[in-house]
């Protein structure tokens, strides 16, 4: 295996980039600034829509542009931000990140999708968001610019703490978006969860920061690079402290990606607008973790165990967020744990060291997610916000539902890596590399999870899509408080009593069929050249060939020996076997689903009577309960401290020793005040005794004192 | 000198026209007067030569008590000149928000707020000790006034426990500088007060052990002042007792000259004892950061909860100094402006909700996004701007205060430090507390199902406010909206300006950090010694070089086919390189 160097030495003297490059950030700053515009002048149409989608194609453009002039990693400054110095020579420091913006090929393969598919969903969302007109409308938009503006900070800066700016900035546009019904109870709790959870990881992050500033001396990407690479840190600064940071750096990347202990905001996150779940709940915004570990994977090999431990979270998270999703109703939901689930693939891809199969998932998977969870939307949309899978049946019947159950298919082959599909050929490299690279239980267990993936995710098709047609109609408030009744385009009037589905109209079937022809093609990178012997992927690979995403790899865990799988090469024996799991899934889908759908509901029953089996379906249903003990563990102790300290702070601090001390000098007062009596005797008796008591201490007590005092006086005024 | 005594004039001028002012005239004077201040703080600003100085401009003096060595003498370094800007902008916005609120005995009010203006710019420009701590206690007149007079239902008790517990603590701190000036004069032979003479004697002159009971006199002081946990228990009743305006200046302005105290005064005229202490009074600010963020997240009353945020807040604030490196000290004094303008705001927005409804309990209210959107905007925007949201300035200050301390440690080779990773670490919890309780407060008043407490009939205000906010209120928040946003993106304009200002203050403090550290190891040393052999403390297993890391990333490694000579040394700052040279 060749190894790369060339990288390294070429981040020495990183060019200046093209200055237009900007303009990537600026368009979703400008639709941000016309958005706010057109909230004061009241606009009540679609214009806000059509800002944001404009702006987000132009970014969109340039970072095509900036795709094709694209020759060698540049660093463009935009403006100084961070930008302190102190000292001067040999004890001259400095703490530098400014706003300026790192291209590589790694950020550019980002870029390219956050800007292409935040454009389409904007698009979606223009139509999808059509009962909000005059209302949220506006809001909305001027969070997906947001969502935009802080994604491209996070995935172009040049320095961590741009990075960080990004990384905060998408989770607050997260917690806007979510929290946009924000009458909802759920929507508000559900937004601020994942703001907090996402904080937790920050902390991580932040520390992470820190310590790279303490040991390395900078935060910019190049030079951060060049400093690992040349072996010349502070390792002064303790051994564990260099160590810490790989560790601290994935809690960062938890936090932001959903993977245990912080996974559990996600899910709830479901109760933002469909486009929101599609665009940032998984496409873009949760991949920032997998981007993290990618762009810093130098840093990620400072110590032995780091990768190891993302790969078994990611396989941890990836199976246990596939049995929750085994036994969920909302499809909505089950779309979610899905999407945990197959970020903890890509985890388990970084983990097993294929950053570019981890990227080429993340790729695929940004497509066929978006058109699962559009269709998911599509179908609330029209079902005044049904999502039981228990209650629809064989909507690709119903007229005008057709591009909707296909698209919604084709995603779910995908999904489920039936063979040829691009999100076969994305799986497969994780898998194949978790057995060369010698971790065969991760690559079983994901196998394994891999079935479960396509046995959930035909679940829902062969429920909803297929088999008698059936439907009840939501309770419109579900998910999407639109009122239906204020607006004319729903043939569902009330009138008749009976309840018509609306089938989609051009936007929503436009953007369907575009990002599933993305799904389709998606897998053709993988047969172009990656530019290097023995590494699948193709493009995409090639695109993280020429980033930090490879820098130092096989360095550290020279695989001598390539692990096997049926004594053949991983590679092209996975094909055969994550088919084969895959099938099956379907299959067992198909019998429990389409074929024979009391079969599932008697195996549930079946499995409910039994008192020895009881507990995994209630547990799964019940998402392993691990809300609850969230709850039980960590907050309601922290609420208990809380109110203590409240109580203590009240009565202790406020009350013994501040109001203590303040009752003090009442209380002196009390003591002597039967002194004053209003006797003039006592008081001219007092007055002697005073003098008597003020000539004994001159007398007596000074010639004591004075020595002391003076040799006190004498050792500082000595000193001074 | 006359430049500079204007402004402390124009405001005392203003409170005297109002006094013979007709009632209704009381407001637009105020704010004439406090908006003629803002433009000639703006004037001199423009005309202050030390941005990025480390001296003090603006300078002169007048004898007073020449006996005594008393003068009144004014001048500011651009870090005083900063926080001088923060107030005189804050003033006229405080006014202008006070027109519908007060409703009887107008004239006091605008006139107190007109002396504590002058005050409050006073104790900045002071260069004399005696002017600065008549400057300083003066502040608590006003105060006490605008909290007995003008607060809610137990503002007598907030006021009186707000008077004497700081101005106990003042007193304490006077002592200790009357102890430095008498020491300076047996030293000098003649009496002074000026504060740079006094500094030059207190940082060289004085002995460890004067310094330690000096800075306990000092700090008792300036950390009621700020506060500091466990001295901060008037602060959450005289916020909550104050009106709007009160609770703005207060926490924006009159809680930061107790930080201010400790740049001017504590950093650099007790660096042993700081050095010494640092870590105390660090551990000190981290239980107030955690402590009081914990008890913010179970209050509901809303004004409540923002003033224990402000003893959370503060808490970085202080870590910051004790950091002693640039970074720590100049994301402080960011942190002094940073904070007035987010939690001043924040002051504003509940001061309108109470205007309204006349309550302060979150459980009362809920959604009330779905009546004032405008109003629930700018709740959002300043409680982000509070929690850190990058991109807004509250982020810039806490995140240079905490990777100060995380630094400061004794291998930071340009500024060792006594603090360290662990000391930011746990402060940094308070950065997801901070989250909890801000964003739970704001998922209850703002979001959520709609919910507004019943409006009491006998309010007879002769105003009559609209539902969402008029546009008196709205420019009154814009402005702080758009610094927030200005330093949060260009932090650079302040940090620049102060650079050489805040290392000035520190310039003892390197050298001072490695002798005691060097002392100290001697001392283990020493210790070691005089125990039998093989029972003395391990050597730090961290002083060895990282044998498998280095060799990991050596370039050796890769086996390159480019030379090795081209790795690019060139980068690493030379000051983080191991010591022994280049490898």
């Amino acid at each position: 295996m060749t190894i790369e160097t060339t990288h390294m030495m070429m981040l020495a003297n990183t060019a200046a980039g093209p200055g237009w490059a900007g303009f990537i950030l600026w368009f979703p700053l400008i639709s941000l600034a016309l958005c706010g515009l057109w909230s004061i002048l009241r606009i009540k149409s679609k214009l806000p829509a059509w800002t944001t989608v404009g702006c987000l194609a132009l970014a969109f453009l340039t970072t095509v542009a900036l795709y094709v002039s694209y020759s060698e990693p540049v660093v463009i400054h935009l403006f100084d931000w961070f930008n302190l110095h102190w000292g001067s020579g040999a004890k001259a420091g400095s703490f530098v990140a400014n706003f300026s913006l790192y291209v590589d090929s790694l950020t550019l393969l980002w870029m390219l999708f956050v800007t292409g598919l935040g454009t389409l969903i904007a698009l979606y969302a223009s139509e999808y968001m059509e009962p909000d007109v005059g209302k949220g409308y506006t809001r909305f938009f001027a969070g997906v610019s947001v969502f935009l503006f802080a994604m491209s900070c996070l995935v172009m800066g040049d320095n961590l703490v741009l990075l960080y700016l990004g990384w905060e900035g998408v989770g607050f546009a997260s917690y806007w978006l979510i929290g946009y019904y924000y009458t909802k109870p759920s929507a508000v709790a559900a937004a601020k969860k994942a703001f907090i959870m996402n904080r937790i990881g920050d902390l991580g992050l932040a520390l992470a920061i820190w310590f790279i500033w303490l040991n390395f001396g900078t935060v910019e990407f190049a030079d951060l690079f060049a400093v690992i690479a040349s072996g010349a840190y502070h390792t002064e600064a303790g051994g564990w402290s260099i160590s810490a940071i790989p560790f601290l750096l994935m809690l960062g990347a938890f936090g932001k990606s959903a993977q245990i202990p912080l996974y559990v905001w996600l899910p709830d996150a479901m109760e933002g607008p469909t486009p929101v779940s599609a665009l940032i709940h998984a496409a873009t915004m949760v991949t920032a973790g997998v981007y993290l570990l990618c762009r810093m994977f130098p840093v990620m090999q400072l110590h032995e165990l780091a990768l190891p431990t993302v790969a078994w979270i990611g396989t941890s998270t990836a199976i246990l967020s596939a049995t929750i999703a085994l036994a969920q109703y909302d499809i909505k939901r089950i779309m979610a744990y899905s999407t945990v689930s197959q970020l903890g693939f890509m985890f388990a891809g970084v983990g097993v060291m294929t950053t570019a199969g981890a990227a080429y998932h993340v790729f695929t998977h940004a497509f066929f997610k978006a058109v699962l969870f559009l269709t998911c939307g599509a179908i609330m949309h029209g079902f005044a916000g049904q999502l039981d899978l228990r209650k629809l049946s064989g909507i690709m019947r119903l007229r005008g539902w057709k591009v909707v159950s296909v698209t919604m298919l084709i995603g779910c082959l995908c999904l489920a890596g039936f063979p040829l599909t691009s999100g076969y050929f994305s799986k497969d490299m994780i898998l194949a590399q978790a057995f060369t690279s010698g971790h065969s239980a991760v690559g079983w267990l994901l196998l394994f999870t891999a079935g479960l993936t396509a046995y959930y995710t035909f679940r829902v098709w062969f429920r909803v899509c297929i088999g008698p047609v059936h439907f009840e109609p939501g309770d419109e408030d579900h998910g999407d408080d639109h009122g239906h009744d204020d607006h004319g385009h729903g043939d569902h009037g009330h009138g008749d009593g009976k309840f018509h589905p609306h089938a989609p109209k051009w936007a929503v079937n436009f953007v369907l069929i575009a990002i599933t022809v993305g799904a389709i093609l998606a897998a053709i990178p993988y047969f172009m050249p990656s530019g290097e012997e023995g590494v699948k992927g193709g493009w995409v690979a090639s695109m993280t060939l020429d980033s930090s995403a490879r820098d130092g790899m096989y360095g550290v865990y020279a695989i001598e020996e390539k692990g096997k799988l049926f004594g053949a090469d991983p590679y092209n024996a996975m094909y055969f076997v994550s088919a084969a799991f895959g099938l099956v899934g379907i299959l067992i889908a198909w019998w429990l689903h389409l074929a024979n759908r009391k079969a599932a509901d008697a195996l549930r029953a079946k499995l409910l009577a039994n008192p020895l089996t009881r507990w995994l379906p209630t547990a799964m249903e019940n998402k392993w309960y691990v809300d609850e003990i969230y709850h039980v563990f960590v907050r309601a102790p922290l609420w208990v401290i809380g109110h203590a300290f409240a109580l203590i702070d009240r009565l202790f601090v406020d009350g013994l020793l501040v109001n203590g001390t303040g009752y003090l000098p009442r209380a002196v007062g009390r003591m002597f005040q039967p002194l004053q009596n209003g006797v003039l005797q006592s008081y001219a008796v007092l007055m002697a005794g005073g003098f008597a008591l003020v000539v004994v201490l001159i007398v007596l007590v000074m010639p004591w004192l004075q020595p002391i005092l003076a040799d006190w006086m004498a050792g500082t005024g000595g000193a001074g | 000198m006359l430049m500079t005594s204007l402004l402390i004039l124009i405001p005392l001028a203003a409170a005297v026209a109002i006094i013979f002012a007709r009632v209704e005239q009381a407001k637009w004077i105020a704010l004439g007067g406090s908006l003629v201040a803002f433009v000639w703080s703006l004037i001199l600003a423009i005309r202050f030569d030390e941005w990025g100085g480390d001296g003090f401009a603006l300078e002169g003096a007048v004898a007073w008590l020449p006996k005594f060595g008393i003068s009144i003498a004014w001048g500011a370094d651009a870090v005083a000149m900063m926080l001088v800007l923060l107030s005189t902008f804050l003033m006229p916005l405080c006014v202008w928000g006070s027109f519908t609120a007060i409703t009887s005995r107008i004239k006091e009010y605008y006139g107190w707020l007109m002396v504590l203006l002058g005050a409050m710019v006073g104790v900045f420009l002071a260069r004399d000790l005696v002017v600065f701590y008549i400057c300083f206690e003066f502040t608590l007149v006003p105060m006490f006034f605008l909290i007995a007079i003008y607060g809610g239902e137990n503002r007598a008790h907030a006021s009186v426990k707000f008077f004497i517990y700081t101005f106990t603590g003042s007193l304490i701190g006077l002592v200790g500088l009357l102890y430095i000036a008498w020491r300076h004069s047996v030293f000098a032979g003649d009496w002074s007060f000026d504060i740079a003479a006094l500094t030059a004697f207190a940082a060289s002159e004085l002995t460890a052990q004067e310094q330690a009971w000096l800075l306990l006199a000092l700090m008792a002081g300036f950390a009621v002042k700020i506060p500091l946990f466990p001295v901060h228990t008037w602060l959450p009743l005289a916020h909550t007792e104050a009106p709007t305006a009160g609770s703005v200046i207060l926490a924006a302005v009159l809680l930061k000259l107790g930080t201010y105290g400790l740049y001017r005064f504590v950093l650099p005229m007790l660096p042993d004892a700081v050095i010494e202490y640092a870590p105390f009074i660090a551990v000190l600010s981290i239980i107030g950061i955690l402590y009081a963020a914990l008890i913010c997240w179970v209050q509901t009353d809303i004004k409540k909860l923002i003033a224990y945020s402000s003893v959370s807040h503060l808490g970085f604030c202080v870590l910051g100094l004790f950091a002693l490196n640039p970074l720590g000290v100049q994301g402080s004094v960011l942190y002094m402006l940073n904070h007035g303008l987010s939690t001043g705001a924040l002051f504003f927005l509940v001061g309108m909700i109470y205007e309204r409804y006349h309550t302060r309990d979150m459980d009362r209210m809920g959604g009330l996004a779905k009546k004032m959107p405008i109003w629930a905007f700018f709740m959002v925007f300043f409680v982000l701007a509070s929690v850190g949201l990058p991109g807004l300035n509250g982020f810039v200050s806490e995140f240079l205060c905490l990777i100060a301390t995380f630094v400061a440690t004794p291998e930071f080779t340009e500024y060792p430090g006594v603090l360290g990773p662990w000391y930011a670490a746990i402060a940094g919890i308070g950065m997801i507390f901070a989250a909890m309780y801000l964003l739970i407060m704001v998922g209850k008043v703002v979001f959520g199902p709609f919910k507004e407490p019943a409006t009491e009939d006998h309010h007879h205000g002769e105003h009559t406010l609209p539902a969402d906010l008029s546009p008196r209120e709205i420019g009154v928040l814009v402005p702080l909206a758009v610094l927030c946003i200005v330093l949060g993106i260009y932090p650079k304009i302040a940090t620049d300006a102060m650079e050489q200002n805040v290392q000035t203050t520190l310039a003892a403090y390197p050298a001072k950090v490695e002798a005691m550290l060097a002392a100290r190891q001697q001392s283990a040393e020493d210790t070691q010694a005089s125990k039998p052999a093989g029972t003395g403390v391990p050597t730090h297993a961290f002083e060895e070089p990282h044998e498998s890391l280095t060799e990991m990333f050596s370039p050796a490694r890769y086996e390159s086919p480019m030379p090795l000579a081209s790795t690019p040394i060139a980068l690493i700052p030379a000051a983080h390189l191991p010591k022994g040279g280049t490898p």
